[in-house]
């Protein structure tokens, strides 16, 4: 009878604890889910005017400036990106186009103004670096989060005073931007307000933070973000200048015709 | 370069005239850059006028204003040519007037670079003016695009992007002349300098004369396919007359072109495929010697990134003269003529009837992008020739950038593509500051 007693006791006590892993794996897996909605799909479409600065270990600045355009097909799966850039100099006028597929590889195009020349181009590394950035083509357009399986750590974390949800991620399949990514989550508004990425020996190679945040449109927005690459010593920040929502940018936009002549619309 | 100076004029009073109904306020946009270039030749042999390929100092500058609907564009190179005694020069690269129709189609007017496509500094379709001289001396890669005087169309449908372009006068690629870079000509079965060049005689500036080129592309399953053709002439000199007993003189002879392209992703890369019949309208027999035959071309290209920021690529193209029968017995009425004239002169090799071709690129950026090497290689297993194109890159600052390279060309024999320049071997230094 006292074998059958423990027994049952371990089995009850062993199914409460499993129920509470797969539950807080299926709520950090919401919250992320949630967390990316807010930050990559904020209304159906987006303008902004955003200037970017890289800040090497010496303190040496590079400026990048552009205007980047971007549609939701489907909220949650499906984008386009177009990108006008300004400056440096020997950019200018060049566009690249993104359509970003979360379950395929997407397709890139870049139009090279110098040669008239419009060329889709390789987009299989989503891991490499966005313009020479410490932000990678991911960072700017998103990683699906079916692609890591999410735990919370903590839902009593603060960073700033902000309440915050902690969340462990790790890619489901080996990847080689990060072996794991710890986010703080705003428990107001999903967006997320830090990210430190852990190589697979668990050392911490990249941090990213949301310097600050504005309401526009009505919609909680980060505009100023920065990416530190903390073996370079170096980081990169993005400043959003000007952003409008729901502009009414249609499908056409993310097309050959635009790329060779940008939509001056919504570039100036 | 008056007709020029006129197009870009209505061009500018087009788009005051277009733009003028937007809300904006026009404003001028004027950006461009500085650049020194010191190219070195490395073979003493070479029998150019010039020990060095270039040493020269180029300002661009690029202007642009628009409106909603329209845009004006103008690039100008401004150059000092160091050589022997300081010469200045400059060129007008691009000077168009580009607007949009409400029925969804764009022109695109005026001084332009004009490129299609997919090869990877392969042309099939591409049929547009190509700079090689600036391309073999260490000027930017932009320069082997040379820019033309040409009005484009294209309309945009849910069927497909029709594009029509127009050339009225017709302008030549730039090919070596014997001054910066030698050749080979036939005529003196030898690799020469500027004593050996002879200057083409291009074809009238008439309104059959005009350049027609035609595009159709749209979009299957994720792959770019296009199909293209083109009514004009040889960007090369690749016919000879003779205007009496003893003078001859070059020129570009009358060419159609038909073919067709397919671009998209294949394998976590990116595959192309080109390939079209060069119909040359004045040999259809290919039974006359001193006019380049017809032949069909086709290449076949992959590429992907094989690591972060390291990208390579690899094509393959061949190329098959028509009526090489044909060829053969016109080549030995060639011979036989050349032998009666001058016993025992030697006489240019005969052409193959294939020419394969295969190329290879390769870049790796560093330092935050901020370094750049890049290998391009070409190499002929037919001809049994190569051309070899390296440099390494570094951005200094965003404005100010340091690139040296080299171009070396290799040959078993010198009549062929790239044997011809196997005393062009150069290295060259090149600094740049944009603003």
């Amino acid at each position: 009878m006292k074998k059958i007693i423990i027994t049952l006791a371990i089995f009850i006590l062993a199914s409460v604890a499993g129920y509470s892993v797969i539950n807080a794996q299926t709520d950090a897996a919401e919250i992320m889910q949630k967390s990316h909605m807010a930050y990559f799909y904020a209304a159906d479409d987006g303008v902004a005017d955003v200037t970017m600065k890289i800040i090497n270990k010496k303190g040496k600045e590079r400026i990048r400036e552009f205007t980047m355009l971007r549609i939701d097909l489907v909220e949650g799966g499906e984008q386009k990106y177009y990108t006008y850039f300004k400056k440096p100099s020997d950019v200018s006028r060049l566009t690249f186009m993104v359509w970003k597929n979360p379950n395929a590889s997407d397709n890139r195009w870049i139009y090279v103004p110098a040669v008239d020349l419009v060329k889709q181009i390789s987009a299989d590394d989503k891991n490499s670096s966005f313009v020479g950035s410490d932000f990678t083509y991911e960072d700017v357009s998103g990683r699906h989060w079916s692609e890591d399986s999410h735990r919370l750590i903590s839902e009593s974390e603060t960073l700033d005073g902000k309440e915050t949800y902690l969340v462990s991620s790790t890619p489901v399949e080996k990847y080689k931007g990060f072996a794991e990514k710890k986010t703080w989550i705003d428990k107001t508004s999903f967006l997320p307000l830090k990210e430190e990425y852990y190589n697979d020996k668990g050392k911490l190679v990249r941090v990213f933070t949301s310097d600050k945040i504005e309401t526009i449109d009505g919609i909680e927005t980060v505009t100023q973000r920065t990416m530190e690459n903390v073996k370079k010593k170096q980081h990169t920040t993005i400043y959003f200048n000007e952003i409008s929502y729901n502009t009414g940018l249609t499908d056409d936009i993310f097309t050959e015709r635009y790329l060779k002549t940008p939509p001056r619309k919504y570039i100036k | 370069m008056n007709r020029m100076i006129k197009l870009t004029l209505v061009a500018l009073t087009a788009a005051m005239i277009l733009g003028g109904g937007s809300s904006q306020a026009q404003e001028l946009y004027l950006n461009g850059f500085v650049e020194g270039l010191w190219s070195g030749g490395l073979d003493d042999r070479n029998p150019t006028d010039r020990d060095y390929p270039a040493a020269e100092t180029r300002l661009q500058l690029r202007a642009e204003s628009y409106g909603d609907n329209a845009e004006v564009f103008a690039k100008v190179d401004f150059i000092q040519d160091g050589f022997d005694s300081t010469s200045y020069d400059w060129e007008l690269r691009e000077a168009y007037l580009k607007f949009r129709l409400p029925i969804d189609i764009d022109f695109k007017i005026g001084r332009q670079i004009l490129t299609w496509g997919t090869g990877d500094l392969l042309f099939i379709n591409d049929v547009f003016a190509k700079d090689y001289q600036s391309f073999f001396i260490g000027r930017q890669d932009e320069y082997l695009k040379a820019p033309q005087t040409a009005m484009r169309a294209e309309w945009f449908t849910k069927a497909g992007t029709f594009s029509l372009i127009a050339i009225p006068d017709f302008e030549p690629n730039i090919l070596p002349t014997g001054d910066r870079l030698s050749f080979y000509n036939p005529m003196n079965v030898d690799i020469v300098g500027s004593s050996g060049y002879m200057a083409p005689v291009e074809p009238d500036n008439s309104f059959d004369n005009a350049e027609i080129a035609f595009r159709y592309s749209r979009s299957v399953k994720g792959f770019n396919v296009a199909g293209y053709a083109y009514r004009g002439f040889y960007k090369e000199p690749r016919a000879v007359r003779m205007i009496d007993s003893t003078t001859s003189e070059l020129y570009f002879p009358r060419l159609n072109v038909y073919g067709a392209s397919l671009r998209g992703q294949v394998a976590g890369g990116i595959l192309w495929l080109e390939g079209g019949y060069y119909d040359s309208r004045k040999d259809q027999y290919g039974d006359e010697y001193s006019i380049e035959n017809s032949s069909t071309k086709a290449f076949i290209g992959f590429e992907r990134q094989v690591a972060s920021d390291f990208t390579g690529n690899i094509q393959f193209q061949a190329e098959m003269m028509s009526s090489y029968d044909n060829y053969e017995k016109s080549y030995d009425g060639y011979v036989a003529m050349m032998n009666m004239m001058q016993p025992g002169a030697p006489v240019t090799p005969k052409t193959d009837e294939t020419r394969t071709l295969i190329t290879s690129r390769w870049t790796k950026q560093l330092a935050s992008q901020t370094v750049t090497l890049s290998l391009f290689g070409f190499y002929s297993p037919s001809d049994e020739d190569a051309y070899i194109r390296f440099s390494t890159a570094y951005k200094y600052t965003d404005e100010l950038s340091l690139m040296v390279g080299g171009n070396i060309f290799e040959g078993k024999n010198p009549q062929t593509m790239f044997g011809q320049f196997d005393h062009n071997d150069n290295l060259y230094v090149k600094v740049n500051y944009g603003f």
